[in-house]
């Protein structure tokens, strides 16, 4: 990818990082659905890292948990740790893996949102907030983890759309025209 | 090529965990006022006027969802409501009688002295919320410009809602009933039994209200109401403000305590009250004491911490 091109993958992800947080801030978080809210950072985060790579995922974590902890004044520096792990985990599998299956958005979207809540909350246990570790407490997490699964396609779309052009290359693709243009065969002339 | 990707995704990777872990220790080491937390604060006073213009925005849209939901609740609620209105009714009709007296016995003794009327509620809109587990807290856009102050109390339509935490000139960061570091000193209906309220963390929709007296006998639906300040124990909340009702009763605790269903519905406030205390009264000095007070004496609230350090014993 050129410096241009990856300027503007960095242009449209601060902007689209930034209206997201806001969004989810002031309007998603007000609607609970089954008493609790979705959390669209961790799926931007994760969708991110499995469009643009696992750099830009961590990076992209890193930004958008600062930017939830500077706003909601939490604790510095734990959503950044947690989105940060979340956004390269999910470039790594892009470049490891590069799943393409239709239901790719919807299990690494839970996933993610799983590994965010259950590392967000070991973090306060870590740091010494005192809770009982009750079964409403895992109910909430594996609801919020269903609620951020339902929302995972309408998010995966968005952040398509709003990063499309700015793209980095498909990496499957990209191996198969390499094959093509470096001597492989093409399937039309496999025997 | 590809070891100088991998390097460099890896030199990305521990950057970045090395930078939030610098900035954790950081955070968590400094006193409140320590540079971290204002530059929060600044952050905060920044974004303020962006998050009310996108609350005031999107403010339709939160609507149209909500309306589906309130709708649903609103129908649930109704039989229940009206149950309530009949027995509210009656009790109005005791109560009326008793107030009188009350008023009476009270101007003689100077035991209103910290009441309502010491306070100046400023009205505000609810502009963010915090969504997880963890912290149960709104941004307001109202602040300091407004005469708010940090340890003001917060209340809406239907009761009280929190404690200011944080202020700067235009907004504020509001400390909701259900968030870890709250405590508030309350009593049970109109008995004399107070107790400290708390959260159940991890539990969002529940209150416990412990250190009750060991005889007292609650009751299933009393009525939760700050206790105010009562004697020696001093409190930031004007005494009578409705908390919630009483949902089970605690039998295995060593001290006697009860489970509390907030009244407020804490997931879609939007107008909210904060009760500004009028300069040099009692309350306003109150604030001040505690809002000076050592960060993490105890559980992190300068508040009401004064009461549940007697109360709690």
């Amino acid at each position: 990818m050129n410096g241009a091109a990856s300027g503007s993958l960095a242009l449209r992800l601060a902007a689209f990082a930034f209206v997201v947080v806001l969004f989810q801030i002031g309007v998603v978080s007000e609607l609970p659905v089954f008493g609790v809210s979705a959390d669209l950072c961790s799926l931007l985060v994760a969708f991110v890292g499995l469009m643009c790579g696992s750099t830009a995922g961590a990076a992209t974590g890193f930004a958008v948990g600062l930017l939830v902890d500077l706003a909601l004044l939490q604790t510095l520096g734990l959503s950044s740790l947690v989105f940060t792990l979340v956004g390269f985990w999910c470039g790594r599998l892009r470049e490891l893996r590069d799943p393409q299956g239709p239901f790719t958005p919807l299990v690494v979207g839970a996933t993610a949102s799983a590994v965010a809540l259950f590392g967000y909350s070991l973090m306060e246990f870590m740091l010494g907030v005192d809770a009982p570790i009750s079964f409403e407490l895992l109910r909430q997490i594996v609801l919020g983890v269903l609620v951020n699964t339902i929302v995972a396609l309408p998010m995966w779309a968005l952040t398509r759309r709003v990063l499309e052009g700015a793209l980095p290359e498909d990496p499957r693709r990209r191996r198969r025209r390499r094959s093509y243009t470096t001597g492989g065969l093409s399937p039309l002339t496999k025997p | 090529m590809h070891d100088k990707t991998v390097r460099r995704r890896r030199a990305v990777l521990a950057l970045l965990v090395v930078l939030s872990l610098l900035l954790l220790t950081a955070y968590f080491g400094e006193a409140p006022n320590g540079r971290l937390h204002g530059v929060q604060r600044d952050f905060l006073t920044v974004v303020s006027p962006i998050q009310d213009g996108a609350n005031k925005a999107l403010k339709p849209i939160r609507d149209l969802f909500g309306w589906f939901g309130n709708t649903l609740h609103a129908k649930s609620q109704l039989a229940q409501a009206q149950k309530q209105t009949e027995q509210l009714r009656r009790e109005l009709v005791a109560d009326q009688g008793e107030k009188r007296s009350y008023r009476q016995l009270s101007s003689l003794l100077h035991l209103d002295q910290l009441g309502v009327n010491d306070y100046q509620p400023v009205t505000a809109s609810v502009v963010g919320k915090n969504p997880d587990l963890w912290y149960s807290t709104v941004d307001i856009n109202k602040g300091e410009s407004a005469g708010i102050h940090v340890n003001d109390p917060v209340i809406d339509a239907e009761g009280l809602v929190g404690r200011v935490a944080t202020v700067v000139s235009d907004g504020a960061e509001v400390d909701l009933i259900t968030d870890s570091s709250m405590g508030v000193s309350a009593r049970i209906g109109t008995s004399t039994a107070t107790g400290l309220l708390e959260p159940k963390v991890g539990e969002p929709n529940d209150l416990l209200l412990r250190y009750l007296p060991a005889n007292y006998r609650p009751n299933t639906g009393e009525y939760v109401v700050t206790s105010g300040t009562v004697s020696s124990e001093p409190s930031l909340y004007p005494p009578g403000l409705l908390i919630g009702r009483v949902s089970s009763v605690n039998e295995e605790s060593a001290f006697e305590s009860v489970n509390v269903q907030p009244i407020a519905n804490l997931h879609s406030l939007d107008i909210v009250q904060v009760l500004t205390a009028r300069a040099g009264s009692q309350p306003a000095n109150l604030s001040r004491l505690a809002a000076s007070l050592p960060a993490g004496q105890t559980t992190g609230t300068a508040g009401e911490q004064l009461a549940s350090t007697q109360v709690g014993g």
